[in-house]
């Protein structure tokens, strides 16, 4: 797929990047922009006012599918090889034993659906990576707008924030 | 507290500090590699005398059968209890110290509980006669493993605890991976793009990495609080006295805090200075490191106490009688080094000038690694010896095999951990930025 062309704007400290966030949130002459930030700057978050994180929602399934899979394990096993101890029957009787198992894998495949949900809903791995800017991950904020020209009002908006540095993206 | 540091560097600095460590490293590097080598052999080589002529060759026999071996499993999973505890339960404490030492500490946790994994295994001799009925694998006998024994909970709880330690680790480190890539050419810049998942640091990313990060940690905190204990019901499920007693889960998981900031503090105090970051790993940092330490040292202390309160308060004569042993008996050494260098030593600490004092407190902090391990060896060994019976006493001696495969346990957790320090980012170069002055234009 071919990537679209548009304009980088280049900023040195977080609150202008923040204004101007703010600023064209929402706009449809904005459309899919992206935000750089070298890290996880929690005024970004608030700018970004994307709402809770589905990422959430992988934790939660990944949880409760581990607390089944520890429990139903546990007493799947007792009922196939019932190890009757001190007369208990297997089964129900034997529960507070599978805590543990229940407790292991709720948090194992809790984790690894976390994980799954932080590089789904962060479009990784991303093979084709387009790096706009090495110091993205240095010291510098940045923000991409597609399909717009370094003449257009677009660009005029976003360098009267304070941009460092402002130029065209290719397409590719 | 580092909202008091006075940074001499701002978040443009961190890349170039911090990474210096992946340009030529200082000769001594190559000598401790060398080193950890050389030990990693012996270890080796122990271990492969040990499957071929038998178990006979370590020190354990009747009625002492968890020696030395299971002693360095106890404590490796001790110390690999910091890292996760500096990642998880500080990063929800919002303790921001914690920032620029959860990388190398949760590397730390990771190679410890490899090095954990490892000794169960060597404890079997031919781990592959005895290690394939603990996960639960259909097999044509129609058999499965005992979910009410607490052996087999261990198997669960610790490769969980490796798991997830290992994912936050790595998801932690994805960010730094793409700076190093940025920075790189050629080959080199292929391989750290692939390692960073090709990582761009955009807002949305950010975004969901944020939440991710809070739930991991969410997740792992009390997965570090349970580990320790379920090793500690290994012991506690038992009737054996000594061991069976209802103080061992919060006694042990003290214990492995202790051990585990007492062996962050041993590592990051010479690789800071390896790789010159005093600028960034401030003593303020390590002084709190230090604190937690005391604050666990001191638990640790009362449950000692209490241990012997209550084996004299229940009235039990076995149950007193170990712990009368452990004081004055075969293993009185083992219980006063512990005691000292666990409860005793760490006092100093009070002092704020003793805890800045680096020489004093590194000195302090190797005691109590000390000091923990003679613990579990003198909860594991002292017990088995003399329990009920006198017929059935015994008396365990360390073989030079015992001594052999600890070394190489060393050696081994060295070696991972060195060439983490050589290629990766020893500080978390995101994170660190977090607690540095923000990049403003205007004073707010």
């Amino acid at each position: 797929m071919k990537r679209p062309g548009g304009i980088l704007v280049i900023y040195k400290y977080l609150d202008q990047v923040c204004d101007a966030m703010v600023a064209i949130r929402g706009r449809s002459d904005f459309k899919d922009h992206e935000v750089f930030s070298p890290t996880s700057y929690h005024e970004i978050d608030e700018a970004l006012d994307a709402g809770p994180s589905q990422v959430r929602w992988f934790t939660l399934s990944g949880a409760l599918t581990g607390t089944l899979t520890g429990f139903g394990l546990g007493l799947w096993i007792d009922y196939d090889w019932p190890l009757v101890v001190g007369g208990k029957l297997p089964g129900l009787y034997s529960i507070p034993s599978y805590v543990i198992l229940g407790f292991e894998l709720t948090i194992l495949f809790g984790g690894l659906m976390t994980i799954l949900g932080m590089l789904v809903m962060g479009r990784l791995p991303n093979p084709r990576q387009r790096i706009l800017d090495v110091r993205f991950t240095d010291d510098r904020f940045g923000i991409f707008v597609p399909n717009v020209a370094l003449d257009g009002e677009q660009a005029r908006l976003l360098k009267q924030f304070g941009a460092e540095e402002i130029r065209t993206i290719e397409s590719e | 507290m580092s909202d008091e540091i006075k940074w001499n560097r701002t978040i443009s600095d961190v890349n170039d500090g911090i990474l210096a460590n992946l340009g030529k490293p200082h000769p001594s590097y190559y000598i401790a590699w060398g080193a950890a080598i050389i030990c990693v052999l012996i270890g080796a080589f122990t271990w492969g005398m040990e499957m071929t002529v038998g178990v006979g060759i370590t020190g354990k026999n009747s009625p002492v059968y968890w020696g030395v071996l299971i002693t360095d499993f106890v404590f490796w999973v001790g110390i690999g209890h910091a890292g996760t505890l500096i990642s998880a339960i500080l990063f929800l404490f919002r303790a921001k110290w914690r920032n620029t030492v959860n990388r190398s500490a949760e590397a730390m946790t990771v190679f410890a509980v490899i090095t954990a994994g490892l000794f169960p295994l060597i404890h079997m001799g031919r781990f592959w006669f005895g290690a394939y009925w603990i996960p639960p694998l259909p097999n044509t006998n129609n058999l499965w493993a005992n979910y009410r024994s607490p052996l087999a909970w261990d198997v669960f709880a610790i490769s969980t605890y490796l798991t997830i330690s290992l994912l936050f680790w790595y998801m932690g480190m994805v960010p730094d991976l793409a700076s190093i890539r940025d920075r790189m050419k050629g080959l080199r810049r292929g391989i750290y793009g692939i390692l960073s998942f090709g990582w761009r640091g955009t807002a949305k990313q950010w975004h969901h990495y944020e939440a991710g990060y809070g739930f991991l940690a969410a997740l792992a905190t009390p997965l570090v609080l349970s580990v320790h204990s379920i090793v500690s019901w290994d012991f506690a499920m038992s009737i054996q006295p000594g061991w069976h007693t209802t103080i061992f889960p919060p006694y042990f998981v003290a214990g492995a805090i202790l051990s585990g900031c007492a062996m962050v503090y041993t590592l990051l105090v010479p690789v800071r200075t390896m790789f010159r970051m005093e600028e960034f790993i401030r003593p303020e940092h390590l002084e709190a490191c230090i604190k937690l330490t005391l604050l666990t040292s001191t638990i640790v202390f009362y449950a000692y106490g209490v241990e012997f309160f209550v084996a004299w308060y229940s009235g039990n004569p076995y149950e007193w009688g170990i712990f009368e042993k452990r004081a004055i008996g075969n293993y009185a050494f083992y219980f006063w080094v512990m005691v000292f260098c666990n409860c005793i030593f760490p006092l100093i600490w009070w002092s704020k000038r003793m805890r800045n004092n680096m020489a004093v407190s590194m000195f302090v902090a190797v005691l109590v690694n000390v000091g923990m391990w003679f613990e579990r060896y003198n909860i594991i060994v002292s017990s088995l010896a003399e329990d009920f019976l006198p017929g059935s006493w015994g008396h365990f001696q360390p073989s030079l095999s015992d001594i052999a495969l600890s070394v190489g346990s060393f050696g081994w957790f060295m070696f991972w951990f060195l060439i983490f320090c050589r290629y990766f980012p020893i500080v978390s170069m995101s994170e660190l930025k977090l607690i540095m002055p923000k990049p403003l234009s205007k004073k707010h």
